[in-house]
């Protein structure tokens, strides 16, 4: 509909006259998102889009099929939002070219990669195969910079005003309560979150690189041998010689296989983590990052903290 | 002072270069595909012994914000014989309105399921003998094609195409513009974990039936042995059924997922009607495959495939009727997303009215592995 609408811009005045019977002024947005994540900000943003999400918290993005009724959502799609830096690369372009769709092609207003404004971590400006599945934009798990979350809210804010004009001063307005909730949020993630400063974690691939950065974490092993290659036995022998005192917990993801970190945990007796990859069904996402601190904290720092 | 400016202007050159690496076009890459097999498959691009068989180098990008360009070279060689062939060359929109798409110059056809795929993301070393003989394992040509994707939730897509046909002609003096073809994709989810395609195709071929014969047993009496890239069987109408479904618990392809695909193949036409009641006269040909692939975990997949083909020998005095039937089993263990090295065993069985049946054991060693810029893979 809202294609349309633009559309009759140049076009002749009975097509417009069509358009703007067909978009009064409290029509929905469309949006295809890449990752629930996106879901979830842009449900702050604009509660009354229709928005669809490509995966879900069980899904690894980087394995998605350029399945039809993707096509057909992207087709339909007045704005799209992934996580970029070619996360996913493998499926995404197929859809956008599939879609024949203006809105969602890379260059458009309407088409926003997240990784495009937000401080990247691990760019590399040389990338080789061999060194796994690397991105030479760098760390395309974004969704947990939490501290990036409010310049993104900027530019999703100035976008959906210029895509949806009619609805500006609502989006204004749930942006800045965005904003304001997420520096409120921020404040009290910073302080409830300081014990957890300086620990270090062996992962299962980068996925926290940004959680970690902020909160001063460090995974120091990966149970992956290279990014996105499998664990293999010979890698995971050879963390089992990992000092004991050089890291405090094992964390992998939920839509991970669990079974290297439970190896990993029999030999080692380090606790394990799982951590969601993304934000559950309704859920919202401050209420995501709540739950990850929350999850660290209870394994991390509550058991010694309840020692004395 | 100056050399200060000039080393400034190359330092700020070399960085932006550097960018221009990730971020600009074109996208190039190439697919590297070896093999060794002991046997041959029937109307096959790959023979006995050491070879290479569809190795790509493909080149595309934006042209500007309202055209794709795409270019496609495939090197392939069988013995002493090293071919260089355009199996892509186009340009296609990127901005029309309401779902429209205009692609235009050489490409492969969107007739059926597998044919608008590139045969490196196949899951078996060879396509199918339907399409091995009805369109010369995979059908590209030049011409034009639009299609529109509606706004429904249901993927609805209408596609048609008008081509050369130089490639599935089977007369002296074809009329300029010989295949049009078009055809309707269906497609949704069942649930988070399972998705569907289906789809209708109907290609017509205005120069696809055969009413000379040059002298006896010249038309197709050596398909058995020659590698082809045009069909072994034309006729004037081929009409397709595809249907594919996928499977990933949760829809987490990574760890393992289960595709089944089958297609059915109907081609009428095929002689001209004054052979019609020859004996053998070869009517209504029809080829069909289904084929299922498991990937148990992300390095292994294993996959079986039955297919069947009917074609004809001879000509209207000793019309013979054929049939081929294939069964395949294949074992894959993919190095990364990048490389696959594949085992293939096929059971081959050829009939032939006149000769009985003839039944051949093939087993093929592969490798398919590709660098640069990877394409995104349709479903």
């Amino acid at each position: 509909m809202h294609s349309k609408l633009t559309f009759s811009k140049c076009s002749l005045a009975m097509i417009a006259a069509g358009a703007a019977i067909i978009s009064s002024p409290s029509f929905a947005l469309n949006i295809f998102v890449c990752e629930p994540e996106w879901e979830a900000l842009l449900t702050s943003h604009a509660p009354n889009a229709t928005i669809y999400s490509a995966t879900t918290a069980k899904q690894d993005p980087h394995y998605v099929q350029a399945r039809p009724s993707l096509i057909a959502k992207m087709r339909q799609a007045d704005m799209a939002m992934c996580s970029g830096a070619e996360l996913e690369v493998g499926w995404l372009p197929m859809l956008q070219a599939r879609s024949s769709n203006r809105a969602v092609q890379d260059g458009a207003q309407s088409m926003i990669y997240a990784s495009d404004f937000i401080g990247m971590l691990d760019t590399h400006d040389h990338v080789d195969r061999s060194m796994g599945d690397i991105h030479a934009a760098g760390n395309p798990h974004v969704q947990f910079a939490a501290n990036q979350m409010i310049s993104l809210s900027h530019v999703i804010t100035e976008r959906l005003q210029n895509i949806d004009p009619d609805n500006a001063p609502l989006y204004q307005e749930n942006g800045t309560q965005f904003r304001t909730h997420w520096q409120q949020k921020m404040n009290e993630w910073s302080e409830k979150a300081a014990p957890l400063r300086g620990k270090q974690v062996v992962g299962y691939h980068e996925t926290y690189r940004y959680l970690y950065d902020w909160l001063g974490m460090k995974q120091v092993a990966d149970l992956e041998p290279k990014p996105g290659v499998s664990p293999t036995t010979s890698h995971l022998q050879s963390l089992t010689k990992l000092d004991a005192n050089t890291f405090d917990v094992i964390v992998y993801s939920t839509h991970q296989n669990q079974r290297p970190a439970n190896w990993l945990h029999e030999f080692t007796d380090k606790p394990i983590i799982q951590l969601p990859l993304t934000v559950s069904k309704g859920q919202s996402l401050d209420e995501m990052v709540d739950q990850v601190i929350d999850e660290l904290l209870d394994v991390l720092v509550t058991p010694e903290s309840e020692a004395p | 002072m100056n050399k200060k400016l000039v080393s400034l202007a190359v330092g700020s050159l070399m960085t932006s270069s550097a960018f221009a690496n990730t971020l600009s076009n074109p996208q190039i890459g190439v697919v590297l595909d070896g093999y060794y097999q002991d046997g041959e498959r029937n109307n096959s691009e790959r023979s006995e012994g050491f070879g290479l068989g569809h190795t790509e180098l493909n080149m595309s990008a934006n042209i500007d914000d309202k055209f794709f360009g795409s270019l496609t070279t495939v090197i392939e060689s069988h013995g002493d014989e090293t071919e260089l062939l355009l199996e892509e060359a186009f340009i296609e929109t990127l901005a029309l309105p309401y779902g429209l798409n205009v692609r235009a110059g050489r490409f492969l056809s969107d007739f059926g399921y597998l044919n608008n795929q590139h045969m490196h993301t196949d899951s078996f070393a060879e396509r199918p003998v339907a399409y091995r003989t009805f369109l010369g394992s995979h059908y590209y040509d030049d011409g034009v094609r639009a299609s529109i994707v509606l706004p429904t939730d249901m993927y609805i897509k209408l596609g048609v195409e008008a081509l050369s046909g130089g490639k599935m002609s089977s007369v002296e003096d074809g009329t300029t513009v010989g295949v049009y073809m078009a055809n309707l994709k269906l497609g949704n989810d069942f649930s988070d974990s399972s998705s569907w395609q289906f789809g209708l195709s109907y290609l017509r071929n205005e120069n696809g039936k055969v009413s000379e014969f040059e002298d006896d047993h010249s038309h197709d009496s050596d398909h058995d042995h020659d590698h082809s890239h045009a069909a072994a069987i034309t006729g004037s109408n081929l009409y397709g059924a595809d249907f594919v479904w996928k499977w990933a618990p949760d829809g987490n392809y990574k760890y393992s997922n289960l595709t089944l695909a089958a297609e059915y193949m109907l081609l009428d036409g095929v002689v001209g009607s004054e052979y019609k009641d020859n004996a053998n006269s070869p009517d209504n040909l029809s080829a069909y495959y289904v084929s299922g692939v498991y990937r148990f975990n992300p390095s292994w997949s294993a996959g079986v495939r039955y297919g069947e083909a009917e074609s004809y020998s001879g000509s209207p005095a000793h019309f013979h009727a054929m049939n081929d039937t294939e069964m395949d089993l294949m074992v894959a263990w993919d190095a990364s997303h990048f490389g696959t090295i594949r085992a293939q065993y096929s059971r081959v069985e050829n009939q032939e009215s006149h000769k009985g049946s003839e039944t051949d054991n093939v087993f093929t060693l592969q490798y398919t592995m590709t660098f640069g810029a990877h394409g995104a893979h349709a479903f």
